[in-house]
């Protein structure tokens, strides 16, 4: 699980959650993985992204390193900030842990990199 | 519509001469024939067909008066149509003189015509030579003096003849109400069937001892005159029993009989009687198409003649059924156990007969699903960078990584596929399409390739696809695919049908016919599901489709819910944020492109 996946990901769907966001992340392995950085690609995911989230997940699982607290506002040109949140985004990898509903403290395992989201028909 | 007789001017001629140099290359476009610059016996109207309303009956009206005709072609789904003389003296005249004069091509424009070296090559649309299972029509079944007498016996003056949009009723024994397509059987009519036809059945018993117990308690008169017809119909299950029998009087007509892609004609003499039992009565639907003129293929199979049709007066005999039907053909029954699929038993079925069955098949379907659909694949490109693409089913992710510029994620039901996606490197996680756990409008796109169709109510259909819809910004857009039930459109078969090496070749009665199965399978909820076989149409919407593995024996049935035509539309119209970019049919799918609106 890339920590932009984990920046979509939600637990709302489970009755009697309102927010479910951003999910807790327990990590007992975590990988780095390089992939083709892209200025353009990154530059146009930022607005997309919560960044706050983004940050607090990467700092969870002890890969913040230098990214910064907020994106800067002329992140655009910011080459060196966009490569580190290229960095954040889809090359930090979750391979298993778990994903954890801040409000009612369902788990959801992540094994061999794939979160299991699965609810049962009467949880949602 | 006016033929011209007068003589064209110069510039006139120069016109149509522009005209047919350009029809040249339309017609050996549209139907791969040459036109000749010399007389033939084959004509081309290179401007009017069938998309344009021209009619067989037209043709035959208009050229048959240059001599007689040996064929007339109509293509589907194309503008320009064919005919040929016996005799190539006729060809010429009828080109001499209608040539750009005659108006009945579209808006009655003229028609531009071209001699052809030869027909184009068709399949045939409409059978002469065969009749459904269970048709019976006996020629010369009463004389003409009984014909009188019958005829004497329909007044057309009494209270309970009713004018129907096309036709004159009349009803004896009990009324067909046309309103609840049934007769109300606790209320039989004071009038009973008539007596004086109980000669018919007594003589029917000699010749076919089988329907020697039919004793009709309900009779329909209908008054047809020419230009008047009865739409397509199965007479309802539920109301009366098999046989039906049908006595043709005052005039000879065609009757057409449709049972999925099969189109059978045939006359129904004067004086004839028609016999609908078994399939022909329960499966296949008959009509009268409204028109003056039946255009008639000869018994010698080529060439046409033409029926002027007169008054025809039918005397239809059924027996009211009381009990339930117990027919085999449940697709077309009114009285099929209605499977009341809650959202209890739809869960159980698809746990089953879905999430179960991909889980034993992951790997093998995988093997079987590596080439995209050039129109999804299409889809997936128009997106760019830093888009957000939500695969929801995405199956062994065979619609993943294709766009480089985006950031696109695959989910599915099934561990086993999902699995089969990382070996990809693919990014993926596990859900239901039910619930997706993202946040409201995050993403860019969403696709979902033959997925829904797996959801057992419309209810839980409904709901994925609003799921789809609230993931999506404003602006984004979506694509879904699902199985189409119309597996043979205008004229031509998915690859899913093509598939089958047999049904390459021309629509035959026995591959396409009586293939869905009543297998019994033991489902939750004590619902029935027909067990569909592979490779043909399909004939009930909520059915099982089996999978073999190739390895060992086993064979796992999948739930499918195949889509009918525009029903996957209206449910996209039931949802107000989004608008609709695109609704079509690609390779034997319903699919439709939307964009989130606010």
């Amino acid at each position: 699980m890339k920590l932009l996946t984990h920046n979509m990901l939600t637990s709302k769907c489970i009755r009697g959650v309102s927010v479910g966001y951003p999910l807790i992340i327990n990590a007992t392995e975590v990988k780095v993985n390089q992939t083709l950085f892209n200025s353009e690609f990154v530059s146009k995911l930022i607005p997309k992204v919560d960044w706050p989230v983004l940050y607090n997940a990467a700092e969870s699982i002890g890969h913040s390193e230098d990214l910064p607290k907020e994106a800067p506002n002329d992140f655009e040109q910011n080459e060196e900030f966009l490569k580190k949140a290229h960095r954040a985004l889809v090359e930090i990898e979750v391979i298993s842990g778990n994903l954890v509903c801040p409000e009612s403290g369902r788990k959801f395992p992540i094994s061999n990199g794939i979160p299991n989201m699965l609810l049962n028909e009467d949880e949602f | 519509m006016s033929v011209q007789k007068v003589g064209c001017s110069r510039g006139q001629q120069k016109k149509v001469n522009r005209k047919l140099a350009k029809f040249q290359h339309v017609i050996k476009k549209e139907a791969g024939v040459n036109s000749s610059p010399i007389p033939t016996n084959n004509l081309a109207i290179c401007n009017a067909g069938l998309v344009n309303g021209l009619t067989e009956e037209s043709i035959f009206e208009y050229f048959s008066e240059f001599g007689p005709l040996s064929d007339i072609l109509l293509l589907p789904g194309k503008s320009c149509s064919f005919l040929a003389y016996e005799d190539v003296k006729c060809a010429v005249a009828a080109y001499n003189a209608l040539n750009g004069k005659l108006d009945i091509a579209q808006y009655n424009r003229p028609i531009y015509l071209l001699y052809v070296d030869q027909l184009p090559r068709l399949s045939e649309t409409t059978i002469w030579d065969k009749l459904p299972p269970g048709l019976i029509i006996i020629n010369d079944f009463i004389s003409t003096a009984e014909e009188e007498s019958l005829l004497k016996l329909c007044s057309f003056r009494d209270q309970l003849c009713g004018i129907m949009k096309n036709r004159l009723v009349e009803h004896f024994g009990f009324e067909f109400r046309y309103d609840i397509n049934n007769v109300d059987k606790d209320k039989p009519l004071s009038c009973n069937v008539p007596c004086e036809t109980n000669f018919l059945w007594a003589r029917l018993q000699q010749t076919h001892p089988e329907f020697g117990q039919f004793q009709p308690d309900q009779l329909t008169v209908n008054c047809y005159s020419p230009g008047q017809g009865i739409p397509h119909h199965v007479d309802t299950h539920s109301a009366f029993e098999s046989p039906i029998m049908c006595l043709s009087l005052a005039s000879t007509i065609v009757m057409e009989f449709k049972n999925e892609g099969l189109h059978i004609c045939s006359l129904l003499p004067r004086r004839s009687l028609l016999i609908m039992s078994g399939e022909s009565r329960y499966n296949w639907t008959h009509g009268i198409v409204p028109r003056k003129f039946d255009v008639i293929r000869n018994k010698s199979a080529v060439g046409f003649t033409c029926l002027k049709r007169e008054t025809r007066i039918s005397f239809t005999f059924r027996k009211v059924l009381h009990g339930d039907c117990k027919c085999s053909f449940k697709a077309k029954c009114d009285q099929m156990k209605q499977n009341n699929i809650n959202g209890n038993v739809a869960a159980q079925l698809e746990a089953l007969h879905v999430h179960e069955v991909y889980e034993n098949i992951a790997d093998h379907f995988s093997d079987t699903r590596h080439k995209p659909w050039p129109n999804v694949l299409e889809f997936v490109q128009s997106f760019t960078y830093g888009d957000i693409l939500v695969d929801v089913g995405c199956g062994n992710g065979k619609y993943l990584g294709h766009n480089k510029y985006i950031f696109d994620i695959g989910c599915d039901r099934s561990t086993g596929l999902v699995d089969i996606c990382r070996g990809k490197k693919v990014e993926t996680f596990i859900t239901d399409c039910l619930s997706i756990p993202i946040n409201d409008q995050y993403v860019d796109g969403v696709i979902s390739i033959a997925v829904i169709h797996h959801l057992a109510t419309e209810e839980r259909r409904l709901k994925a696809i609003k799921e789809m819809v609230r993931i999506l910004r404003i602006g984004g857009k979506g694509l879904i695919y699902v199985w189409a039930h119309e597996q043979i459109k205008n004229q031509k078969k998915s690859s899913y049908i093509m598939q089958c090496r047999k049904n390459r070749k021309e629509t035959t009665l026995k591959h396409l016919d009586s293939s869905e199965g009543r297998q019994e399978v033991p489902l939750p909820g004590g619902i029935e599901l027909p067990v569909h076989a592979n490779r043909s149409n399909f004939k009930a919407s909520d059915v099982l489709v089996p999978w073999k593995l190739k390895d060992d024996n086993k064979t796992f049935l999948r739930f499918y819910h195949v889509f009918g035509e525009h029903e996957l539309e209206k449910m996209c119209q039931q949802i107000n944020n989004i608008e609709i970019i695109r609704s079509y049919y690609d390779q034997g799918n319903w699919c439709i492109s939307f964009r989130r609106v606010e």
